[in-house]
C-alpha cells in the first residue's frame, strides 16, 4: 500500500497556503528562503510543501500536454471514391485499425468508407510531419499491378499542381498486401451538399462549377483523366470564408480499373455495377471501356452540373440499378435524358418547393432560369456521341461563363450546324488542291456527313416540334378549363350575393387549384366560402377553400407590400386548425422567401405573425430576423409611428412580442407585450393575446408570476369560447377576424399549459417540455 | 430553440430531470457544432473545447442580448460537464481501439506518464478527478470548468461564485493533487 500523496488533513491548509504563495516567487533562492522561514521547525510541513513544489515543472508539462482537443472526426469529412464494391475478399481480421503504422504513416482515424476502400486520416512522420488522407483499397486485387499502374502515371500526377486539386502523394502496399494511396487531406463536404445547406443560388453554384472545370482541365493538360467525377469526389472547403472546390482521387480510378479490364466486364461476380452508374459516360458504360478519353470527364461534369441545378441526376440511380445490367447499359448509351427544366416540371410540388428553397429562388423562377441556355449547355455536355460534347473542360467552363455574362452560348444548335458546314467547306478547299479524284471522293464523303448532320438536326427539330405541340395542347386545355372555371366563379359570386353560400360552395367544390390561375373574382369567391365554412365549423373544407384562395391570389413576384399578405393569416390558420401542417410549412417557406427583402413594416408584421402561431424552426426564425428589425424600427421611430393608427401599432407590437417569445427572449417578449397593452386600442382578442404572452414570458422569468395576466386573458376568452375550445365554428358576425380569435385561443391554451400545468394535467413536469403543437382540444372538438 | 431556452433558464429548470435533459441537449449540440466546424477547417486542425463552448453559448442562448450571470453560470456548468463526457468518450474509444481489447482497461503497470498519448492522459485525469470530487467537490468543479470546459479563471470565478484568486489557488492545488494521485497509481 502506498502512502497518500497528499499531506494529512492537519497541515493541509497551511501547506497549501505556503505552496501557493511560494509559487508566485520567481527566484528559486528567494522561494527556498520563504519556505524555510514559513515552515519554521515543522519538518513534516516543510517536506509536504517541498514535495508539492518539486513536482511543479512535471505537473505543468503534464497538464499542458493533456489539454484536451478534438481531432477532426465524423464521417462527413471526406468521402471515399466508390469504385468497386467489396467482393468479400477482406475478412475482419485483415482490416487495419486506428493507430496502426503503414509505411511512413500512422493511421489516426477512419474518416470515410466507400465501396472500394476505407479512408483514414493519417499522420505522415517523415520526411515531413503532416496530416494526410490514406485510402486502402479493399478489393482483393493484384496489388503489384495496381501499384505498377500507379507508378506509370506517377510522373504525370506529380506534375499536377492546382489549387483546386488534392494532390496524390504516394502509393504502396499494406502488410496484408492491399494497395493504398496517400493524398492531400481535404476537410470538406461534397459540393452538392454544401450548395444545398448554404442555399446557394444557381449563379453561385455555376461559379463553383467553373472552378471544378478548371481543375479538370488542368489535369487533362497533364494527360490525366479523372474517370470518376462525381459529387463525393468534389469537396468544398472554406478558405477565409470563401468556398473553394477541391477535386480528390485523381489517378486512383485508372490504377484500379486496369484490373477489371482483364475480364472485360463491368460487373463483379455479384452482378454489381462497378462505379457510380449515374455519373458514368456512355462509352464507359459500354464494352469499349478501353477507349476512354478526356471527354468522358466532360460527360460526368455535365451530370454534376445537372444535379447542381435540379437536385437530380439525369437518370435515377435506383432505377438504373433495378433495371439490370443490360438495360442499364442501354439506358446510358441510348436514352435521351430530360432537359433540366423539364426534369423540374416532373417533380412533386413539395420536392420542387424544397429544391427551389435550397437555391434561394421561387419555384417558377427556377424553371424559367434553366430553360434555354442552361438546358442547352447541360445537354451538350451530356451528348451520347462524345464528338458532339464540349471538347475540353475549359470549353464547358467558358460557355457557363458566357451564360453568366449574358453572352450567347455556343451550345445552341444552329451554331453547331454552322460549324459543321464550315468544316465541310474547309475540307472541300483542301481536296481541290489534292486532285480531282480525291475531290470527288471527299465531296461524296462531305455530303454524306453533311446529310447525316442534317438528319440529326431534323430529328432534333421534330422533337422540338412535338414538344411545342404538346405544350400548345396543354395550354389550350388549361385555357379551356380556366374559361369554364371563370364561368363557374361568376355563377358562384352571384349565389354568394344572394346569400346562398352552400349552393356556391357545392358549385366550386370540384375546381382544382391549377385550374384557377390568378383572378380577383375567384379570390373573392374563395375568401367568402372559406369564411362561410369556418362559420359552419367545417374545417377541412375551409382549409381547402383557403388554400385555393392562396392559388387565386398568386402573388406578383415584385409585390412585397402588405396588400399581398392580407389573406395569409386566415389561410395559414385554417390549415393549422384543419391539421394540414405540411401545407402550412410550405406556405411559410414560400412567403418567407418572397418577402425576405420587403421594407414594408405591415408586410413584415404579417409574415412574423403567421410564422409564430406555432413553435417555429430555428432556421425560419433566423430568416425572419430582418423582418423583425423592420417591424420593431417602425414602432420605435416616433416619426414613422405617428403616421399610423394606434390599432395598427398595437398589432405590430403583438407580432414583435410573439417573435421574441418564440426566440426564447422572455424579457423582450414581456416588454413588447406590455407596450402592446399600453396602446389605446380595445380589440379584445388582441388584448387577450398580449395578456397570454405576458403571462408566459413573466412565468419564464419568474415562475411565481403570470397569474394576473392569465385571469385577464381568461375573462376575454370566456366571452367567446366558454368551454375554451373552438366549438361549433366561428360565426361571421363575431367582432374582429375569426382567425384572430383562434390565435388568441391557441395562445391562451398554450399559456394554460405553461403557466398552470398543475391544474391542467396531472403529470405537469413532463408536459412542460412538450412542444406546443395544435392543441388536442381543437382538433377533437371539430371532427 | 424555445425548449433549449427554457431548459437554460435556472428558474424553470431547477430540478434534476431538467438538469439532466440540459446536459443531454448540450452534449448533442456540442457534438454537432464540433462536426460542423471540423468540416470547414483546413487540414490538421484541432478544436479547442473553449471555442466550442463559447460558440454554443452565443448560438443557443444569448440571441443578441446579454443574459445575467446566473443563466450563464448554469449554462457553463452543464456545458463543461457535457464537454467532459464528449472528450472522455472520444478518448476511451481511441484508446480501446489501440489496445485491442473491448472492455479491458489499459494496463497501467507498464505505462510512462511522460510519453502517454493525450487521450490516455485525459482518461487518467478524469479518473483522478472522480476521486477529487469525493474529497473536495468545490475544487473538482474548478478543474471541470477549466480543464474540460476550457474556461478562463474569470469565467470560472463567475460561474462558481468564488473569487478569481481562489479559483487560481484551487486550480494550482488541484492539478498538483491530481498529478500526484495519478503518479502514485503508476509504478
Amino acid at each position: 500500500m502506498r502512502t497518500d500523496p497528499w499531506p494529512t488533513n492537519g497541515i493541509l491548509e497551511q501547506a497549501e497556503e505556503i505552496f501557493c504563495a511560494a509559487l508566485e516567487i520567481a527566484s528559486s533562492q528567494e522561494r527556498a528562503a520563504y519556505v524555510e522561514s514559513s515552515c519554521g521547525h515543522d519538518a513534516e510541513l516543510r517536506a509536504a510543501v517541498e514535495g508539492m513544489l518539486s513536482s511543479q515543472p512535471a505537473v505543468e508539462i503534464f497538464f499542458q500536454q493533456s489539454t484536451p482537443v478534438l481531432l477532426p472526426n465524423i464521417s462527413q469529412v471526406v468521402t471515399a471514391a466508390c469504385c468497386v464494391p467489396d467482393n468479400a475478399v477482406v475478412s475482419g481480421e485483415d482490416a487495419e485499425f486506428e493507430g496502426e503504422q503503414i509505411g511512413a504513416y500512422k493511421l489516426l482515424q477512419k474518416i470515410g468508407e466507400g465501396g472500394c476502400g476505407v479512408v483514414y486520416m493519417a499522420e505522415q512522420q517523415s520526411p515531413v510531419r503532416r496530416c494526410v488522407a490514406l485510402k486502402v483499397i479493399k478489393l482483393g486485387m493484384d496489388t503489384k499491378r495496381v501499384i505498377a499502374r500507379f507508378e506509370a502515371e506517377r510522373q504525370a500526377l506529380a506534375l499536377m499542381d492546382h489549387p483546386n486539386i488534392a494532390r496524390i502523394l504516394d502509393a504502396g502496399a499494406t502488410q496484408t498486401g492491399r494497395p493504398y494511396f496517400v493524398m492531400e487531406l481535404v476537410l470538406g463536404v461534397r459540393i452538392t451538399r454544401y450548395c444545398d445547406e448554404h442555399c446557394l443560388n444557381p449563379c453561385q453554384r455555376l461559379e463553383l462549377f467553373i472552378q471544378v472545370c478548371h481543375a479538370i482541365q488542368h489535369a487533362h493538360q497533364k494527360g490525366i483523366i479523372h474517370r470518376d467525377v462525381k459529387p463525393s469526389n468534389i469537396l468544398i472547403t472554406n478558405h477565409d470564408g470563401v468556398p473553394v472546390t477541391k477535386t480528390i482521387d485523381f489517378g486512383i480510378a485508372k490504377a484500379i480499373s486496369g484490373q477489371l479490364l482483364t475480364d472485360k466486364t463491368l460487373f463483379t461476380a455479384y452482378e454489381q455495377f462497378v462505379g457510380t452508374p449515374e455519373y458514368m459516360s456512355p462509352e464507359q458504360a459500354g464494352m469499349s471501356n478501353l477507349d476512354v478519353d478526356t471527354r468522358s470527364d466532360i460527360y460526368s461534369l455535365g451530370v454534376l452540373l445537372y444535379e447542381l441545378l435540379t437536385g437530380k441526376t439525369p437518370f435515377d440511380q435506383n432505377e438504373l440499378l433495378k433495371s439490370g445490367p443490360d438495360e442499364m447499359r442501354r439506358t446510358l448509351r441510348e436514352r435521351e435524358p430530360h432537359r433540366p427544366s423539364i426534369k423540374l416540371g416532373g417533380l412533386r410540388l413539395d420536392e420542387l418547393t424544397e429544391t427551389a428553397f435550397q437555391r434561394s429562388v421561387e419555384p417558377r423562377k427556377l424553371k424559367l432560369l434553366l430553360k434555354g441556355d442552361l438546358d442547352w449547355i447541360v445537354m451538350k455536355a451530356l451528348e451520347k456521341d462524345r464528338s458532339l460534347r464540349y471538347q475540353t473542360a475549359t470549353g464547358l467552363a467558358m460557355d457557363v461563363q458566357h451564360y453568366l455574362n449574358d453572352e450567347p452560348v455556343i451550345a445552341r444548335p444552329p451554331n453547331r450546324f454552322y460549324r459543321f458546314r464550315k468544316l465541310v467547306h474547309r475540307n472541300k478547299a483542301l481536296f481541290i488542291m489534292v486532285g480531282a479524284v480525291s475531290l470527288a471522293l471527299i465531296l461524296g464523303f462531305g455530303t454524306s456527313s453533311w446529310l447525316f448532320v442534317r438528319e440529326h438536326e431534323a430529328r432534333k427539330e421534330q422533337v422540338l416540334l412535338r414538344e411545342e405541340a404538346e405544350r400548345a395542347e396543354f395550354n389550350e386545355r388549361r385555357l379551356r378549363l380556366e374559361a369554364e372555371a371563370a364561368a363557374t366563379f361568376t355563377q358562384a359570386a352571384a349565389l354568394i350575393n344572394r346569400g346562398k353560400f352552400s349552393e356556391a360552395d357545392r358549385l366550386i367544390e370540384e375546381i382544382q387549384a391549377p385550374e384557377i390561375g390568378p383572378s380577383l373574382g375567384a379570390a373573392s369567391v374563395f375568401r367568402n366560402l372559406g369564411r362561410w365554412n369556418v362559420a359552419q365549423g367545417r374545417w377541412k373544407q375551409a382549409a381547402d377553400r383557403y388554400l385555393k384562395l392562396y392559388s387565386a391570389n398568386e402573388i406578383d413576384p415584385s409585390d412585397m407590400t402588405d396588400a399581398a399578405t392580407r389573406d395569409l393569416p386566415a389561410i395559414t390558420m385554417a390549415l393549422i386548425v384543419a391539421g394540414d401542417l405540411s401545407d402550412y410549412r410550405r406556405l411559410m417557406r414560400e412567403t418567407a422567401i418572397h418577402f425576405a427583402k420587403t421594407e414594408d413594416p405591415v408586410a413584415a408584421e404579417q409574415i412574423l405573425k403567421i410564422n409564430t402561431f406555432l413553435l417555429a424552426e430555428t432556421n425560419t426564425l433566423v430568416l425572419l430576423l430582418p423582418l423583425e428589425r423592420i417591424a420593431e424600427n417602425s414602432l420605435v421611430d416616433q416619426q414613422a409611428a405617428s403616421r399610423e393608427s394606434q390599432c395598427m401599432l398595437a398589432w405590430r407590437a403583438q407580432a414583435v412580442a410573439m417573435f421574441y417569445y418564440r426566440r426564447g427572449n422572455w424579457s423582450s417578449a414581456s416588454q413588447w407585450a406590455r407596450r402592446g397593452l399600453d396602446y389605446p386600442d380595445n380589440t379584445t382578442n388582441r388584448i387577450a393575446m398580449a395578456h397570454a404572452i405576458l403571462a408566459m414570458a413573466e412565468h419564464r422569468l419568474n415562475s411565481a408570476d403570470g397569474g394576473a395576466d392569465m385571469d385577464a386573458a381568461r375573462d376575454i376568452i370566456d366571452t367567446r369560447f366558454p368551454n375554451h375550445t373552438i366549438g361549433a365554428g366561428i360565426p361571421d358576425d363575431t367582432s374582429g377576424f375569426w382567425n384572430d380569435w383562434i390565435t388568441a385561443l391557441l395562445l391562451y391554451q398554450e399559456a394554460e399549459r405553461e403557466v398552470r400545468p398543475q391544474t391542467q394535467c396531472a403529470n405537469g413536469s413532463s408536459r412542460r417540455f412538450a412542444p406546443p403543437v395544435v392543441p388536442k382540444a381543437i382538433t377533437s372538438s371539430t371532427f | 430553440m424555445s425548449e433549449t431556452a427554457m431548459l437554460l433558464n435556472p428558474d424553470t429548470a431547477n430540478d434534476v430531470a431538467a438538469a439532466d435533459q440540459l446536459m443531454t441537449l448540450m452534449y448533442d449540440e456540442l457534438r454537432h457544432l464540433a462536426a460542423a466546424r471540423m468540416a470547414n477547417e483546413s487540414s490538421g486542425h484541432t478544436l479547442q473545447p473553449t471555442a466550442l463552448v463559447h460558440e454554443v453559448w452565443l448560438r443557443l442562448v444569448a440571441g443578441g442580448i446579454e443574459r445575467n450571470w446566473k443563466d450563464r453560470a448554469y449554462f457553463y456548468n452543464a456545458a463543461a460537464e457535457a464537454m467532459r463526457r464528449i472528450l472522455i468518450d472520444h478518448a476511451r474509444r481511441k484508446s480501446r481501439l489501440k489496445h485491442g481489447g473491448d472492455q479491458q482497461r489499459f494496463n497501467i503497470d507498464n505505462f510512462d506518464l511522460s510519453v502517454a498519448p493525450a487521450d490516455e492522459r485525459t482518461l487518467l485525469i478524469n479518473g483522478a478527478l472522480e476521486e477529487l470530487e469525493r474529497v473536495h467537490p468545490e475544487r473538482a468543479r474548478v478543474v471541470l470548468l477549466k480543464f474540460f470546459g476550457g474556461m478562463t479563471n474569470k469565467e470560472t470565478a463567475e460561474t462558481t461564485g468564488i473569487s478569481e484568486r481562489s479559483v487560481n489557488r484551487h486550480w494550482i492545488c488541484a492539478r498538483t493533487w491530481l498529478f500526484k494521485r495519478i503518479e502514485s497509481h503508476a509504478p
